[in-house]
């Protein structure tokens, strides 16, 4: 298990981002603070993992599953539903780069004339749009992690004193 | 027609506006069919619905008259606001906790449509602050974010404006793209920075739809899969018109970015 106190600055930033894309999509005031907090969490878990050469998509899904047993608690304490945590959390983690990497590996095969090279565009477009879509289904599958193990009537176990949303 | 008659349409009409409400602000197909079922429980009827991303149809029963009615409504452009998100689904407990008669859930709806969105200031900061984040964990150095920072600013300032004169939502994002990676290899061309592809690649992140991609898988999960696939390609549409723009820069400018 190595760990570097670089990670720490990335921790900071992806927390920023996550919280700047909250502001973007208005989220309420009150859980600004929340979502800061637990996207520094899942992004302490990920840059972790990465660091110990951990796949990317394993490291995700790791991460977004902290993301999701980590907002039921603070979802119930904040009086909203857990999604509305977990979903800006996870904002930062999408396999964006990935995504237009893949499509300018496409427009770029499309324009050119044929190379011998051109075996290495088809990998890296491969690749890129392999790594989109399982990233993307790491994190669903993360963030939606509490709901396929536990039944619906284990999660209503946990509540307190308040009626929650827990979808 | 019947009085019976017309409180039935009314309640179907009101299930509808609260469907477009949540679609629209971004809320996945689950948790629409929640919240759909607490206040169609509230008004006493039994509602059947069909979920794709630019209409809804309902069917409602009311169990009172027994008579039945089926509307179809068409989505307007999405915003997504998690605000609204927030306030319909503690509307929806409350109306049930209180039991909320119609027109009590009428004017909360017309409350929660008049939520604010923060200050435009603010949100061009905090979603520049978000790009030069994400240039740092892409290893950017300090220069690199600070031109990442600006060139964020500029483009989702282009993509708002172009939001504001009802452009289309996929040509917004192109135009929102060209600004920020053209300001962001022009700054390059300047030869501020000595390694460029950074700063250009992370300054379109901004614009990704993290929303509906995400929403499209839980969906997929849940077994919704139309809606999960529409709305997936509605995120691909928008990373196509992204890198469409990319591509445009990065020809101009001639930066080797694969």
């Amino acid at each position: 298990m190595i760990f570097e106190l670089a990670v720490l600055v990335k921790v900071f930033w992806s927390a920023i981002a996550a919280v700047g894309f909250g502001i973007l999509f208005n989220i309420p005031k009150r859980i600004i603070m929340a979502i800061f907090l637990l996207s520094g969490l899942a992004a302490l878990v990920k840059f972790t993992f990465l660091l110990n050469h951990t796949n990317i998509i394993i490291a995700s899904l790791v991460a977004a599953s902290c993301v999701g047993f980590g907002s039921i608690p603070i979802a119930r304490q904040k009086k909203t539903s857990p999604f509305l945590i977990s979903i800006p959390v996870v904002i930062p983690m999408i396999p964006g780069y990935y995504a237009y990497k893949m499509l300018l590996g496409l427009l770029n095969l499309a324009v050119h004339d044929i190379k011998d090279n051109d075996i290495n565009t088809i990998l890296s477009i491969t690749k890129n749009g392999l790594n989109m879509l399982f990233i993307l289904m790491a994190l669903s599958i993360g963030v939606s992690l509490p709901w396929l193990i536990f039944r619906k009537s284990v999660l209503q176990k946990i509540r307190l004193e308040r009626k929650d949303d827990l979808i | 027609m019947l009085q019976s008659e017309k409180i039935t349409e009314k309640k179907a009409e009101i299930l509808l506006r609260v469907c477009a409400m949540l679609m629209t602000a971004g809320a996945n197909t689950s948790r629409i069919l929640l919240i759909i079922n607490r206040f169609s429980e509230v008004l006493n009827t039994d509602a059947q619905l069909f979920i794709d991303h630019k209409a809804f149809i309902i069917t409602i029963t009311d169990a009172h008259t027994n008579k039945k009615t089926t509307q179809l409504k068409r989505l307007p452009p999405h915003a997504i606001n998690f605000s609204t998100l927030s306030a319909i689904s503690q509307a929806s407990r409350d109306a049930q906790d209180k039991n909320w008669q119609y027109n009590r859930i009428e004017t909360e709806l017309n409350k929660i449509e008049l939520i604010k969105h923060y200050p435009k200031i603010i949100i061009l900061i905090s979603v520049g602050l978000a790009g030069s984040g994400f240039c740092n964990l892409f290893g950017g150095d300090f220069i690199n974010m600070i031109i990442t920072f600006f060139a964020t600013i500029m483009g989702l300032f282009s993509k708002q404006l172009a939001h504001k004169k009802e452009f289309n939502p996929y040509f917004a994002a192109f135009i929102g793209a060209l600004v920020a990676a053209f300001f962001a290899s022009s700054a390059l061309f300047l030869q501020l920075s000595t390694d460029p592809h950074i700063a250009v690649a992370t300054s379109v992140l901004f614009l990704i739809p993290g929303v509906p991609l995400i929403n499209s898988f839980t969906d997929m999960i849940d077994g919704y899969m139309i809606t999960g696939a529409s709305r997936f390609l509605n995120g691909l549409v928008f990373v196509m018109a992204i890198a469409l723009a990319l591509s445009i820069v990065l020809y101009l400018f001639s930066i080797k970015m694969l």
